[in-house]
């Protein structure tokens, strides 16, 4: 096997007396859907901030090509190529659309900010390279119509895709999504699978996604792993889950998110 | 030497005790409506001189009826106390057109610190047009203390009998107000609101009574903590009320927002340290509660006491 | 009624509108600018007085280039005093910035009060003058107004302006798109001690005498209620809330006492009345014929393919 992109290792995180996250430990290749499922409290959303930055793990680590991350800022670990959406969404609302991306656009190009305040030439094109690539992600994303319109003001749907755009402006190798499918659609939710598989294509992204809806992970994820109270139970293909007894018995049979 | 520095530490017990009065109003307020009152300061004031005048002061020549006063004069305690209920009563007044209506607009909580710094300033100078800008001394002497003498000596050590009054009224004011928020059902309910609004209203507690409850009290503590001061010092003029308004502020930040205990120890801490700075140096007093302030948020941003809180993501 | 003093004075509370616009504008409360605001006025006093190299004459005249020096040394100075204060209060959140930075004012304050070569509670008099009369002050104020106005147009077309709204409406989503927003937030924090230490070289001379009393906690707030009334979402609404108030006081001159309790009473009711401020970005929306609109807008209809 090829060296992984993202590798956690035994990574655990304690609040106060819970372990929300317990010794988990898997890789991802680059390249690769996989998947994150469990049910409520498993301690998913933890685990993306712990690989994010956001929360320091109470021990254990993360490797990114083979070197150790553990700790670093999320600013520094996105500009390595690591990017995410909220569940919750937390979009720059008081901006427009297109001022959402172009703030993650930052530093594709880097500009000086003594030529943007002199408005040099070097300036002004980088200016423009990041206004092209802004709104090529609004194509891409559908969000074009809507530019101009204030985040905090879309509907649902947008304000998710409006998510995933401003984290690919940043650039990433890799995508982690949490929950995209939320409040979407069964239709909203087909496109949402071939948009991820496009975007993959087109930006080599290797993805990781958390979703409760497991049809769609199934069809998505080349490999997943399960979580039950902050505890990696499985990892495997959809097909190896799927057979797994501890699964059945911890998620899937209790039928109420398979359906 | 022991006496001085049992005077000393008598002295900086008393304004700690005062520090501790005007926190535990702020807390009051932040703890129920997580803003902070800026009019503080001036309910101090407000206080200050309501004292001076139930005690029989009589206003000065730069004021609007100059040589008028209220007839009679009460005993010290019970100015006192009627003092206190009148910065109350004006504490009211400010939630109601500084606070409410923001309220009402779901409004940035930013802006009230605006509003409410305004009420100050209409407040102060108010107090101004009404008392001019001179000072005023209270009469001293046994009259004033309600027949107890000037001074008192223990340990061989002279004490003013004011600066044990300051110490023991603040002190019981501040037991009190605690052991009322945590035995009594009105100050359950205080609390209840201060931890979660919303539940609150579904237990049938009306958080607005509470609100306006915290106001009362709150302005009643910055009014007793500017009679005792004005009793104790004299009131040198209407913004006097300000300054102990900002260390108010930095005590409530050192013991750490919306802790009563850290209010009381805080203010306790200050007035000990400001009362330990030897006096050659007495001009740089005013800026070690901030200085200290400083050093406490960099080490312990959330203040000695208080609340650790993380983020949801 | 408003005479070339007065104007003064009004494009000075202009230019401390911005400088607490600034931080606000990467949505850090800070209310430090009197703080800088005295640090620059006092520096220009004492170089002024006391070193006779700058060219301050008997008849206590003093040349434009001086002044200049040392407006740009009093932004300079303000600035270092930022960058070293500003690592360790920008990690402070919310209200908690807001204190530290007032705790940073009374410092400074008792420190000018206290310092053996401030001159005390009286100060430092007779600050040499570079103009003879008040009128002679407008030109370096409105020029300092420019250069303040055209960086804040500036930054609303550049990263760092960018990543500064970005911090305001989520600095955690920020900082997970690749943001340094302690980088960002001292930029900001720079930037306004910069402007308010010039603004308070400056201020020094047009006074004539300088002391503790310039940059007191009052300050903190009647400069945060310039932005606050004038609306905080563009860099306009500090500028039109710094010139109205400042001017308020004295217009109000004419009713005698009463101005001070009116003047409150502003205070009080505006953010009532207006919450948003007086100009808000719709406003400047409506006024867009007048070339007044947001800079995006007109680059975004370039660039659209």
């Amino acid at each position: 096997m090829s060296q992984p992109l993202l590798e956690v290792r035994e990574l655990s995180r304690r609040f106060g007396g819970l372990l929300a996250v317990d010794r988990v430990s898997f890789a991802v290749q680059p390249g690769e859907i996989f998947g994150l499922i469990g049910p409520n409290g498993a301690g998913k959303t933890t685990l993306f901030n712990l690989i994010s930055g956001v929360t320091p793990p109470s021990s254990g680590a993360v490797l990114w090509r083979g070197e150790p991350i553990t700790g670093q800022p999320p600013h520094r670990l996105n500009r390595l190529g690591l990017a995410r959406t909220f569940q919750n969404l937390r979009l720059f609302e008081g901006l427009s659309v297109l001022e959402n991306v172009l703030v993650a656009l930052q530093r594709r190009p880097r500009s000086s900010a003594a030529g943007g305040l002199l408005n040099s030439a070097g300036h002004r094109r980088a200016e423009r390279q990041r206004l092209q690539a802004a709104w090529q992600l609004l194509e891409e994303l559908g969000l074009t119509a809507l530019a101009e319109r204030q985040a905090g003001t879309l509907a649902y749907g947008d304000r998710r895709r409006l998510e995933m755009a401003r984290a690919l402006a940043t650039g990433p190798s890799l995508l982690l999504l949490d929950e995209p499918a939320a409040g979407l659609n069964p239709a909203e939710k087909d496109q949402l699978c071939q948009l991820i598989g496009g975007l993959r294509q087109r930006h080599q992204l290797t993805v990781i996604i958390i979703e409760h809806h497991v049809p769609l992970l199934m069809r998505l994820c080349d490999r997943m792993a399960v979580l039950d109270f902050g505890v990696r139970i499985a990892l495997g293909t959809p097909e190896e889950v799927r057979r797994d007894p501890q699964v059945i018995e911890a998620y899937l049979g209790t039928g109420g998110h398979a359906s | 030497m022991i006496e001085t520095l049992l005077q000393t530490l008598l002295n900086g017990a008393a304004s700690g005790g005062v520090y501790a009065l005007v926190a535990l109003g702020y807390t009051l307020v932040f703890s129920v409506l997580g803003v902070i009152n800026f009019a503080q300061g001036a309910l101090f004031s407000v206080g200050g001189y309501l004292t001076f005048l139930l005690m029989g002061g009589r206003i000065g020549v730069n004021g609007a009826l100059p040589g008028w006063g209220l007839p009679g004069g009460l005993p010290f305690w019970l100015a006192l106390l009627l003092a206190a209920a009148g910065s109350g009563l004006v504490g009211l007044l400010v939630e109601r057109v500084a606070f409410a209506p923001l309220r009402r607009r779901n409004a940035e909580p930013l802006l009230a610190l605006i509003t409410s710094l305004g009420a100050g300033v209409v407040l102060v100078n108010l107090l101004q047009l009404l008392m001019g800008a001179e000072g005023y001394a209270f009469p001293h002497g046994s009259d004033a203390l309600g027949g107890l003498p000037d001074a008192l000596v223990i340990a061989g050590a002279r004490i003013r009998t004011i600066q044990l009054l300051l110490l023991l009224i603040s002190a019981a004011a501040v037991l009190a107000l605690s052991l009322w928020l945590e035995r009594s059902r009105g100050g359950r309910a205080l609390r209840a609101v201060a931890e979660d609004a919303t539940t609150a209203q579904l237990l049938g507690i009306h958080s607005e009574a509470m609100v306006r409850l915290a106001f009362f009290l709150s302005g009643a503590l910055a009014g007793l903590g500017g009679g005792l001061i004005g009793v104790s010092v004299s009131l040198p003029g209407p913004y006097f009320g300000i300054g102990y308004g900002l260390k108010g502020l930095a005590v409530l930040v050192l013991g750490g927002l919306g802790s009563v205990p850290g209010a009381i120890a805080g203010g306790l801490l200050m007035g000990l340290a400001e009362a330990l700075v030897p006096s050659e140096a007495s001009g740089w007093r005013d800026a070690l509660a901030f200085a200290i302030l400083f050093v406490v948020l960099l080490l312990r941003p959330r203040g000695l006491l208080g609340r650790r809180t993380v983020e949801k993501v | 009624m408003i005479d070339n003093g007065l104007l003064v004075q009004m494009l000075i509370g202009a230019l401390l509108g911005l400088s607490v616009y600034l931080p606000l504008a990467a949505g850090q409360l800070s209310l430090a600018t009197p703080a800088f605001y005295a640090v620059g006025g006092t520096l220009a006093a004492l170089l002024s007085t006391r070193w006779s190299a700058l060219g301050a004459t008997a008849d206590g005249g003093f040349p434009v280039p001086s002044l200049l020096l040392e407006m740009a040394l009093g932004g300079l100075l303000a600035g270092l005093l930022a960058l070293l204060v500003g690592r360790l209060v920008l990690r402070l959140q919310g209200i908690y910035l807001a204190i530290a930075t007032i705790a940073l004012v009374e410092i400074v304050r008792v420190a000018i009060l206290n310092l053996p070569f401030t001159g005390g509670a009286v100060g430092i008099f007779a600050i040499p003058q570079p103009f003879a009369t008040a009128a002679g002050y407008l030109l370096p104020a409105l020029a300092l107004l420019a250069v303040a106005g055209w960086l804040c147009q500036r930054l609303e077309r550049m990263p760092l302006g960018r990543a500064m709204a970005a911090i305001r409406d989520d600095e955690l989503a920020a900082r997970c798109m690749g943001i340094d927003t302690t980088r960002v937030k001292l930029s900001a924090f720079v930037l306004s001690a910069v402007l308010a230490g010039s603004t308070g070289a400056l201020a020094a001379h047009f006074l004539n005498t300088w002391n503790a009393r310039q940059g007191s906690f009052d300050a903190s707030i009647t400069t945060l209620a310039f932005v606050i009334l004038g609306g905080s979402r563009t860099w306009l609404g500090p500028v039109v809330g710094g010139l109205l108030l400042t001017a308020l006081p004295e217009l109000l001159r004419p009713v005698g006492d009463v101005r001070l309790v009116l003047f409150g009473l502003v205070i009080l009711l505006g953010p009532v009345l207006a919450p948003q401020g007086l100009i808000t970005p719709a406003l400047l929306e409506r006024l867009g014929g007048w070339g007044l609109r947001s800079a995006t807008d007109r680059k975004t209809e370039e660039a659209q393919p």
